[in-house]
């Protein structure tokens, strides 16, 4: 029944595709409407700004956007990951206590192990260690959804909680706190830390794997995996693989965002991330992408992370209250992706 | 899509000028307490009687923001702080280190840091105000051994204890004060430790397993009210309250709080653990009024028991 329904949307999709025109126009216009969010939210942010004491507009100062890029940086990370997740059609829940795990292991490494070399190869290996520790659970998930062919939400719902088992365990379910020292743990954070570290990563993050989605065979493969896995495999794709690389690397930049936690919180902490999952999810979709998979963006995802970093420090400037705040949120996600689908319908 | 777009527009301009209007009284100071957590219901204590206080003054705008128990939402919005320069700055903070360097840079940027009740790694702060869970503890560990004393005629008896969070301070410093006193009295057993995580759900569910296995419990330990009043609350289940005495620490006011739990009979005692919210606004206004005031580096706040003879007169104290 559904095999020459299926086929026949491959041709239409080959027909669509040698229009070539007409795709980079929409393509075009797709970025302009996310981007378009992103401008409203601005110019709201402008609008809805208190004036410092010196007369400027406080949101505008130098200092408080690079406030509001390394408070989304985290998340924006973790995001990134996320995007490529949903885009094969799955989800991934364990990110955030793959960041608790990779934030208690590197606290742990860097205040219990004696080394012996210099500081800078120390910590190094410290961070090797927790992003190897992080990118073999975001393995196993890819593993595991696609050679036992498990859903993903119950594959990483499982290591969600397992992992959170494992952190607390290697750590008694203390915090391992760093100092403020010239001990090995504090140049950590120190150096990791600081405003250009944490945006650098983010933004270096941010461009590599937009042009790895947008411009590699893999990009591709993800895409296609999403978009119609029968198709796919019909077409000879390499289906597991594909998945395995994309939940590996989702491990490997929730790892990322742990090690950036642990140094800007001068500790490693088992119990944090908790729903940061959630939030990653709501950025890739404010961003654009379906959760059904195939289509979305990188860009998006940045554009999704932006909104809500900017719209939660404007409506803080303004002292409104937290729990306001949350309802407001719910508000966007929402009114966010019905616009995305008004501009899907028109097209 | 325009339309929907319009609609979005308008409903966020209506929210965001509704949002601006509410928050423009124009007060003489602009007083900021970021709290770690107004979930737990000593937190929303503080922020209540903070509220009534500075209002009572009259002449602040004082203004909470909720961290939800997570480091990097206070670092964040304490950040945000910063950038409004209020001309006090309260902090509640959640944990000791990752507060410590947002502290400094507020501290740095020339606005006056009261931190509230947790102590942070360096002394990033104006002042300090807090409370003594170590003394609480043994106040705690003294009157067990009074009441066991007081039962069995001599300080001989067999205790349960329920633990907050392993691994936070208050926790570790209400367990080791009462040991500390408990050691000496080779008669007295801790015959179980649950941990409950500072829940009374928890608490509840632990004691039940607790007197499944204890044919015999003298006394009950929560670290705070809520499983103290848990732990009550199992073996009222299994028809054992009678022979047991529960035994909380907080003592907040308010139906909900444990001083109304020792006048309903539910807790012997609990012991009072200071808001320190009275004493923050008193040097808080010092701070504002007179610029060549400098207050203590530390001020250390002292616990208090609460039983059925003082329950009626804190309870009016405490409610607010």
């Amino acid at each position: 029944m559904t095999q020459p329904s299926s086929a026949t949307s491959e041709l239409k999709a080959d027909a669509k595709q040698s229009v070539i025109g007409e795709v980079s126009r929409r393509q075009i216009r797709k970025r302009l409407q996310s981007l378009f969010g992103l401008a409203l939210v601005l110019i709201i942010a402008l609008i809805a700004s208190p004036h410092s004491p010196r007369g400027g507009l406080i949101f505008l100062e130098a200092g408080n956007i690079t406030d509001v890029l390394r408070q989304v940086s985290e998340i924006g990370i973790i995001s990134l990951g996320m995007t490529f997740v949903i885009l094969t059609g799955g989800i991934d829940l364990s990110v955030g206590t793959v960041l608790a795990l990779a934030s208690s292991i590197v606290a742990l490494v860097l205040t219990r192990v004696a080394f012996g070399v210099a500081s800078g190869v120390a910590i190094t290996a410290a961070i090797a260690i927790s992003l190897a520790a992080a990118t073999f659970v975001g393995f196993t998930n890819g593993w595991i959804i696609a050679r036992l062919r498990i859903q993903p939400f119950i594959v990483t719902l499982a290591t969600m909680i397992g992992v959170r088992g494992l952190a607390r365990w290697l750590t008694s379910n203390t915090n391992i706190d760093i100092g403020f020292g010239a001990d090995l743990a504090s140049i950590f954070s120190r150096v990791f830390s600081t405003k250009t570290m944490v945006i650098g990563s983010y933004v270096l993050l941010s461009v590599v794997l937009a042009a790895v989605l947008a411009k590699t065979i893999f990009g591709r493969y993800v895409r296609a995996v999403g978009d119609n896995e029968k198709a796919a495999r019909y077409a000879g794709l390499p289906i597991s693989k594909t998945k395995i690389t994309v939940y590996t690397m989702t491990g490997l930049l929730a790892g990322c965002a742990g090690v950036l936690h642990a140094a800007q919180n001068h500790q490693g902490n088992p119990n944090s991330g908790v729903a940061y999952e959630l939030e990653a999810i709501a950025a890739v979709v404010i961003g654009g992408t379906s959760l059904a998979g195939g289509s979305g963006s990188i860009w998006g995802t940045v554009v999704g992370t932006l909104i809500i970093g900017v719209l939660t420090n404007i409506l803080r400037l303004n002292n409104v209250d937290s729990n306001v705040e949350m309802m407001i949120k719910a508000g966007i996600i929402l009114g966010a992706v019905w616009i995305q689908r008004a501009g899907k319908e028109a097209s | 899509m325009k339309t929907r777009l319009m609609a979005l527009v308008a409903a966020l301009t209506v929210c965001l000028s509704a949002c601006h209007s509410g928050s423009s009284a124009a007060k003489k100071y602009f007083v900021a307490f970021s709290q770690c957590n107004n979930a737990e219901p000593y937190r929303a204590a503080q922020n209540q009687l903070m509220d009534k206080l500075f209002k009572d003054k009259g002449d602040v705008q004082l203004v909470i923001a909720d961290a939800q128990q997570d480091n990097s939402k206070q670092i964040a919005q304490i950040e945000t702080f910063i950038r409004q320069k209020p001309d006090l700055l309260i902090v509640a903070p959640n944990e000791r280190a990752p507060l410590t360097d947002v502290m400094g840079r507020a501290m740095a940027a020339g606005i006056p840091v009261i931190c509230l009740e947790r102590d942070i790694t360096q002394d990033n702060y104006t002042t300090f105000i807090g409370a003594d869970n170590l003394s609480i503890g043994k106040m705690a560990g003294q009157f067990i051994v009074d009441s066991l004393t007081r039962k069995n005629g001599k300080p001989r008896g067999k205790i349960v204890e329920m633990r907050g969070l392993l691994g936070v301070e208050a926790e570790m410093e209400r367990y080791n004060g009462a040991h500390d006193v408990l050691k000496a009295y080779p008669e007295i057993k801790v015959v179980h430790e649950a941990v409950a995580d500072w829940l009374q759900d928890n608490a509840r569910a632990r004691m039940l397993e607790v007197l499944r296995a204890q044919p015999e419990v003298d006394v009950v330990y929560g670290h705070n009210d809520p499983m103290a009043v848990g732990a009550y609350l199992a073996a009222r289940e299994l028809g054992r309250e009678k022979q047991i005495q529960f035994i909380g620490v907080d003592g907040l006011g308010g139906p909900a709080g444990g001083i109304k739990k020792v006048m309903d009979g539910v807790l012997v005692s609990t012991f009072y653990y200071p808001l320190c919210v009275d004493k923050a606004v008193e040097v808080g206004e010092q701070i504002l009024h007179d610029p060549s005031f400098h207050p203590d580096k530390k001020y250390i706040l002292q616990p208090k028991l609460i039983t059925a003879e003082n329950a009626n007169e804190m309870y009016g104290k405490l409610t607010f």
